[in-house]
């Protein structure tokens, strides 16, 4: 083999292979479409080969080797399948689950739970073990997260998380031989902001969100691929959820954005769904109305309003539903579209890399490539301008915001405007003396998609299922108002909005929401997008 | 809580194993031993204080810890009774040795008399097989014990310490 | 040609382990020539010719182990003196670093010439606090005397040796456990590769000895690797220290040309089997060996006759038990030390050992059934060879090998209701004071 040998030839199952050098066993096998069982391997952490599940022979041990670690080379023969490998693992497989619970019935990581996978493959049907088993604490570890010792592998998935990602090292693992389980040190929690991935990542049901403790079953819930809306970073989630609810938040993969983790503001902030002061059914001038009312009145106040008409934007809004706001002033013919937004967050950086941006939204980008990179400030500052001077006949405000932190001077403007009509997702001072309130989607009820700090567009999704929205959305609205406007013949899904989107802004022009796939793209000229914006005005 | 910090000695002492390992993690088994001469028992507050002087998590201090059965924990008596109880010893009687101890106590294995003068722990082997039956007192090997041998220890013992009469 | 004690020849002597006392015997004449004259290419040479074993338990050839490590690199290289001395029945270390600490030092100085090597750590067991002060006076001593420091012997080497007390982990006396503790670590063995010799302490490469191997060194220069060879089998030579313990009469540590028949040493070394009862079973190599039938005892003890003999030298701790031995209680206390002692990382021994324990356990209290014989032999099959380091390994060895050289032990504790300590409730004998 050549110094310079872009590849390694080994053999695999009895099939020679060619893999990049470099690589584990288990990772050429991946590229291969061969999964190898394991416990205490992470792709983003370091390699600690000590659950041995992920046992392979080798020809060139006599004993077992571990997948997780052991490097490809040049001639290696590989047998996953082989009376050895198999031995190996079912051997590894009974010693996990002499001193396990077995207590999956109660247990909310059954369903997910990778220790139960590899039970029902590599699993023994019965338990030779007749003695007492050994118990470990179940205490919590934080706030947010639990520990229930005697399903713990001790597999360190955790407390390298803790030492490698976050830099915080709060977890340890206590004690020795199989006495030893994850522990923090006395008093002092887990709480760092990236904390709930070690549930994700915890192999079994040791580590447990108190958020989802005994909320679901696994199997039961609806698991819709997404991307978070807490801040401008866009990482991928996935949300679970059950007739409806979302229950719990995880971390979805995506290696150019937030390769397995996810902040826990991300991850437990969705409560607000639920919120006492959501706003769920509309209003005019204070009085509840049904909702085909709501529809109309907003088609009349619209299109008999022959004055000057002002939106405000909110950078929690899809691109799609942007770029129907862009259809609806282009109909109107004295109309300006600014942007607005809540107070800033706090940014953090972790040792790994893992930023959480201050800028709360997650479409900041998009509203600067759709509506225009001076939505945020100097057509702001002019729409201000106009509603103090009551020079605004119309102001259509979008406001949803989880956790609105808005500039008082603006909700004062609002209040200026002749006639204003409110899409929110809370009910607030910038809703009171409203002429028309509607109901604001969430984030996590949207379909369509957001183009993050980096330039990357990406697809969200709703957790809701079609026909069980309780009110019509913004996506809705906008395109019977449209169409009402005489704009255009019927209403399209957020898909087919976006063909319109690309096909009228450059800078999506190549693509569509199949494109997007599970990860997105990076828009060509997104980054300057994102670049050349402004401030706040 | 009260604040604790070593001595002038020890710090000096602690400085000077800064200089010899190529990272300051690597001080911790010294720092522990260090801590255990210092405030004999380690605690909460001495594991925290060696992770703070050191400047790594408190946890990894738990952790490392805990692993070694050797350090003083907290509650531990002030004679710390250890019984060798490996095959060697226990083939030439340690376990009449320990219960010898453990009578004259009034305590079992893992406890601490009541005044907190002694603890007594039955251990794996403290490689001095050839005096079995042994035990460790503190820092000191007691070795090839018998029944009168071991009463005579535990009276020096009580001697040394009178009731009530140390902190 | 009569052997002549080199290890312990002065030991009981008065001030034996003082620096003059081992300066007028000649001491540190090998190191001082090593350091100022010897090519460390040629230093290497002579340990490999010696077929110096190491003395720890592995019994690797010395001088192969300190030819990995790389001859020029960046990084710092390391000696670490392996004196976590725990294998039950081990004590042959702790006289040394107790009695001739300096013979100690004088084979550190000749074996970091040889590698190249200028910082060496001694981690020794933390319940050897007697022969920590020892070796720490005997480091003072060194140190003021010019024989550790900046240039040593006037030469242009520098050795810096540290002290480094461990703190009750058998898993530590392992190679990789030991790095790992000695980088203020849970001392959890390591992965390998990297070895250590390229990838050791503090991600550097490391060599690591025992402190009986290193203090074979001085004599091996002294006498040359010809003459060495000699002493004892050709393959395994040396002088070496056998620990007896147990069922004798004059227990000890006896300085011994290798390939010592292990008749003779518990015979006539150690006074024979005591109180007049005869022998039952021999333990050759620390606990972690296969068990010797009493009919097996007569073989040699060197790395190669007792491999033949289906047991190992290991670290030649030999305990010896008498016919009154109840073996399933001697199994049981060995269960409970390697179940204790596991560091607890790898699931087949965090697992196993405690599985085994609690097996045997449950026979030497009566509730044992005869399928529980084979049990233990699946156990041990599925816990050895599967771990990172060979604890697992050395948990099974005794526990497979006293079930199948003593199954009339096992099946009486299973058919009478216990092991006879059990039963009279006395609780006097081996494994009567297990705590499970």
């Amino acid at each position: 083999m050549s110094e310079h040998a872009t590849t390694v030839t080994w053999t695999l199952n009895g099939k020679q292979v060619e893999s990049p050098p470099g690589l584990t066993i288990m990772e050429a096998a991946k590229l291969h479409d061969l999964e190898i069982p394991n416990f205490c391997y992470h792709p983003g952490l370091s390699i600690a080969g000590n659950c041995r599940i992920c046992f392979v022979e080798s020809n060139r041990s006599p004993k077992p080797v571990i997948s997780c670690s052991e490097r490809i080379a040049e001639g290696l023969e590989i047998q996953t399948h082989s009376e050895m490998a198999l031995e190996a693992r079912n051997s590894v497989m009974e010693f996990q689950l002499i001193n396990h619970p077995l207590d999956c019935p109660v247990c909310d990581k059954a369903g997910e739970c990778v220790l139960q996978d590899h039970s029902y493959t590599h699993g023994p049907d019965r338990s030779r073990f007749e003695e007492n088993k050994t118990i470990r604490h179940t205490k919590k570890l934080g706030s947010t997260i639990s520990i229930w010792g005697n399903r713990c592998i001790v597999c360190t998935r955790c407390v390298r998380f803790c030492d490698e990602i976050t830099g915080t090292g709060e977890l340890c693992v206590v004690e020795r031989g199989d006495r030893s389980v994850v522990d923090v040190f006395p008093g002092l929690p887990i709480e760092n902001s990236l904390a709930g991935n070690v549930i994700d990542i915890c192999p079994v049901g040791a580590l447990i969100g108190e958020d989802f403790k005994f909320e679901a079953r696994i199997w039961d819930m609806k698991k819709t691929s997404s991307v978070c809306a807490g801040c401008s970073r866009g990482c991928n989630i996935e949300v679970q959820s059950l007739d409806g609810f979302a229950k719990r938040i995880v971390a979805r993969e995506n290696p150019e954005v937030n390769e397995w983790w996810i902040c826990d503001r991300g991850r437990y902030d969705y409560r607000y769904l639920l919120a006492a002061d959501r706003v769920t059914d509309a209003s005019a001038g204070g009085e509840p109305i049904d909702s085909d009312t709501a529809d109309s009145s907003l088609n009349d106040l619209v299109s008999e309003n022959g004055g000057i008409v002002g939106i405000l934007v909110d950078p929690m809004m899809t691109c799609e539903e942007l770029h129907l706001v862009n259809r609806l002033s282009s109909t109107l013919s004295d109309c300006q579209v600014a942007a607005w937004s809540t107070a800033d967050g706090e940014a953090e950086s972790f040792p790994n890399g893992f930023t959480i941006s201050s800028d709360l939204h997650p479409n900041r980008a998009g509203v600067g490539a759709i509506i225009g990179k001076d939505a945020f400030s100097t057509v702001a500052k002019g729409l201000r301008r106009s509603l103090d001077a009551g020079d605004i006949d119309l102001l259509i405000v979008f406001a949803g915001f989880p956790h609105p932190d808005l500039e008082k001077k603006w909700i004062e403007s609002i209040g200026k405007a002749k006639v204003r009509i409110v899409f929110s997702l809370q009910s607030g001072s910038w809703c009171e003396g409203a002429d028309l309130l509607l109901p604001s989607t969430a984030p996590l009820e949207k379909e369509g998609s957001y183009l993050n700090q980096d330039g990357r567009l990406q697809r969200v999704r709703t957790l809701i299922a079609a026909g069980q929205q309780p009110f019509p959305s913004e996506l809705v609205r906008l395109q019977a108002l449209l169409t009402h406007l005489g704009e255009r013949p019927r209403s399209v899904s957020s898909s087919g909005v976006f063909r319109e989107l690309a096909s009228s802004v450059e800078a999506f022009s190549d693509q569509s929401h199949s494109t997007l796939g599970e990860s997105g793209c990076v828009l060509s000229s997104g980054k300057s997008a994102v670049g050349s914006m402004g401030g706040d005005a | 809580m009260a604040e604790i910090t070593f001595s002038k000695k020890s710090l000096e002492r602690y400085e000077w194993l800064l200089t010899r390992y190529p990272s300051k993690e690597a001080v911790l088994l010294p720092a522990l031993h260090l801590a255990e001469e210092e405030f004999e028992n380690i605690g909460v507050k001495e594991m925290k204080y060696v992770a703070d002087l050191i400047g790594i998590p408190p946890a990894r201090v738990y952790g490392v810890l805990t692993f070694y059965t050797h350090f003083r924990r907290a509650g531990c008596g002030k004679y710390h009774i250890q019984v060798c109880s490996t095959l060697s010893c226990a083939l030439r009687g340690s376990h009449e040795v320990y219960q010898r101890i453990s009578e004259r106590l009034g305590i079992e294995a893992g406890e601490t008399t009541p005044c907190g003068r002694f603890t007594l722990s039955k251990v794996e082997c403290l490689g001095s097989c050839d005096t079995a039956p042994m035990l460790q007192m503190n820092d000191d090997y007691h070795e090839g014990l018998d029944l009168e041998l071991v009463d005579q220890l535990i009276e020096q013992w009580r001697a040394e310490l009178p009731e009530g009469g140390s902190s | 040609m009569a052997f002549k004690k080199v290890l312990t020849r002065h030991v009981g002597k008065k001030d034996c382990h003082t620096l003059k006392f081992y300066k007028k015997q000649g001491g540190y004449a090998q190191a001082e020539d090593a350091v100022k004259n010897q090519d460390p290419d040629a230093l290497i040479d002579l340990v490999k010719a010696s077929n110096l074993r190491g003395r720890g338990g592995a019994g690797f050839p010395t001088g192969v182990k300190w030819a990995f490590v790389p001859k020029h690199t960046d990084k710092a290289k390391y000696l670490v003196v392996n004196a976590d001395e725990s294998e039950p029945g081990t004590f042959k270390d702790r006289v040394l670093m107790e009695k001739n600490p300096h013979l100690l030092l004088d084979g550190i100085i000749i074996c970091s010439k040889a590698v190249g090597i200028h910082h060496a750590y001694i981690y020794i067991r933390g319940e050897f606090v007697f022969a920590y002060r020892r070796l720490l006076e005997a480091v003072e001593e060194a140190y003021s005397d010019g024989l550790l420091g900046k240039g040593i012997f006037g030469s242009n080497f520098d050795l810096d040796v540290t002290l480094h007390r461990g703190a009750g982990a058998y898993i530590c006396g392992e190679e990789t456990g030991m790095l790992t503790s000695l980088e203020g670590k849970r001392g959890e063995p390591k992965l390998k590769p990297p070895f250590p010799a390229v990838e050791g302490v503090f991600g550097c490469p490391t060599v690591v000895n025992n402190v009986e191997t290193l203090a074979n060194l001085p004599y091996i220069l002294e006498i040359g690797a010809d003459a060495y060879k000699k002493i004892g089998p050709e393959k395994c030579p040396g002088p070496k220290l056998f620990c007896v313990s147990g069922h004798v009469e004059n227990p000890g540590t006896f300085e011994l040309p290798m390939g010592v028949n292990l008749l003779e040493l518990i015979n006539k070394h150690a006074g024979g089997v005591w109180k007049g009862r005869s022998l039952k079973a021999v333990i050759p190599g620390g606990s972690s060996a296969h068990v010797l039938h009493a009919d097996e005892c007569d073989v040699a003890m060197d790395i190669e006759s007792l491999d033949e003999a289906g047991s190992m030298l290991g670290s030649a701790g030999i305990i010896v038990m008498d016919d009154s031995t109840c073996m399933v209680d001697a199994l049981l206390n060995i269960m409970r030390f390697y179940h204790h002692e596991s560091c607890g990382q790898c699931t087949p021994c965090r697992e196993g050992t405690g599985w085994l324990e609690k097996l045997v356990h449950r026979i030497a209290s009566g509730g044992g059934r005869h399928e529980d014989l084979q049990l233990i032999q699946d156990v041990c099959d599925r816990m050895v060879g599967k771990t990172i380091c060979a604890l697992a390994d050395a948990a099974a060895f005794p526990a497979e090998s006293i079930v199948k050289k003593f199954p009339e032990d096992f099946l009486h504790a299973i058919e009478q209701g216990g092991s006879p300590a059990s039963r009279n409730r006395s609780r006097a004998a081996v494994g009567g004071g297990t705590d499970v």
